[in-house]
């Protein structure tokens, strides 16, 4: 298996950030909860495949992003549904609609698959966007491993505030004790809970990309950069990307 | 105020390399992608830029969840920001069709606690400088 190194970059990164994506990308290989490994790995082949689609392009230029139906450039390797959440997350982030999510689902997506596919999707952006950022080729796909996905769906799941069903902020018992202090978190943490394995690869990358989770009240947490610098940086990417949240 | 005027103003060290290289990281260009890292290699060290990528990298990241999912902003946060979104502008975002307005109560809840969360920052910041350091909030 293809391991991450950054040896041989041309700026020091850190440890922990480089065994989070070691970590990350062994993840990615392996078969997931609703998607097997291959699956996964096709899921990170589209994504990566999707900043070339004329029809995005296409689509990102409209004033609407739904007049534009003509099938995504594709691999092929996905039915359409996915690569449709995988184009969209990818290029159009700030414009994804509830009803959209349903015309996904009613596609035949279940919304496990769809929280795991986002978990991938994001996982696997974050550290190609991190690799141009450090002036590092992005890392050879891995090969997938074999194995069943697992099926699990927390048995505390529910639709409340979000399109997704997910885990309620005192739901963090049990076989989800890990993924937070019960009673204690935001909701962009418990987003992807659906798919607990994906709040905890969440948790392991952002505390190496940004702030472990223990340290968020702390305002002097930080590395190089204070915490007025990152929390500048973090703002003027939610900006760009017109995140309300 | 915005561009470099608004972020040499924000008092933040660095903000115009720092934000120059976001620019450039969430956008596409490779020739500014290659210009705003060496102004910010100049600027922090190579070691900072690292720190950068990983900070621009993860809320990438994290900004897609938030889109992806439809999450609110949540209540409590909701409450005390009040009228900041309308401020800010964010309400033209259409992701600001997740996060529901407050309703009578919750705003006024708001307006009562939001003097207060002004004086604890404030105290945070004089009990910081009484230790003897800066306050992460100078």
């Amino acid at each position: 298996m293809e391991e991450i190194s950054y040896v041989g970059a041309a700026f020091p990164v850190r440890g922990d950030l480089s065994e989070a994506h070691a970590r990350a990308w062994r993840r990615l290989s392996e078969p997931g909860t609703h998607w097997s490994g291959a699956e996964r790995v096709a899921i990170a082949a589209e994504l990566r495949h999707a900043r070339g689609c004329r029809v995005c392009a296409e689509r990102n230029a409209a004033l609407s992003p739904f007049s534009i139906t003509a099938p995504h450039d594709s691999l092929g390797a996905l039915e359409p549904a996915a690569v449709d959440v995988i184009h969209r997350v990818a290029t159009d982030p700030r414009r994804l609609t509830r009803a959209w999510f349903e015309r996904i689902l009613a596609s035949g997506l279940t919304d496990g698959q769809y929280v795991e596919l986002i978990g991938v999707i994001v996982t696997v952006l974050s550290i190609d966007v991190f690799c141009r950022g450090v002036d590092v080729q992005p890392h050879p796909l891995p090969e997938p491993r074999e194995g069943k996905a697992s099926g699990y769906r927390p048995p505390a799941a529910r639709l409340d505030v979000a399109w997704v069903p997910m885990v309620p902020s005192r739901g963090a018992v049990g076989a989800e004790a890990d993924l937070w202090t019960s009673g204690r978190t935001a909701n962009v943490v418990r987003a992807l809970s659906l798919v607990p394995d994906e709040v905890r690869t969440l948790k392991d990358l952002g505390g190496a990309h940004y702030i472990p989770c223990e340290k968020m009240a702390d305002l002097r947490a930080g590395r190089s950069l204070d915490r007025r610098q990152i929390e500048l940086v973090a703002g003027r990417v939610s900006a760009l990307r017109e995140c309300f949240y | 105020m915005e561009g470099e005027a608004a972020a040499n103003a924000s008092g933040v060290r660095h903000a115009d390399a720092l934000i120059a290289l976001a620019d450039a990281l969430v956008g596409d260009d490779d020739a500014a992608m290659g210009k705003a890292r060496g102004r910010l290699l100049q600027a922090v060290g190579a070691c900072g830029l690292v720190d950068a990528a990983a900070v621009v990298s993860n809320f990438e990241r994290m900004v897609r969840i938030a889109d992806a999912t439809g999450i609110p902003l949540d209540a409590p946060l909701s409450v005390l920001a009040g009228e900041l979104g309308k401020e800010l502008g964010l309400l033209r975002y259409a992701s600001a069709a997740n996060t529901p307005a407050p309703g009578t109560v919750a705003r006024l809840i708001g307006a009562l606690f939001r003097p207060l969360a002004h004086g604890t920052l404030r105290l945070a910041r004089l009990k910081g400088r009484a230790r003897g350091g800066t306050s992460p909030l100078d």
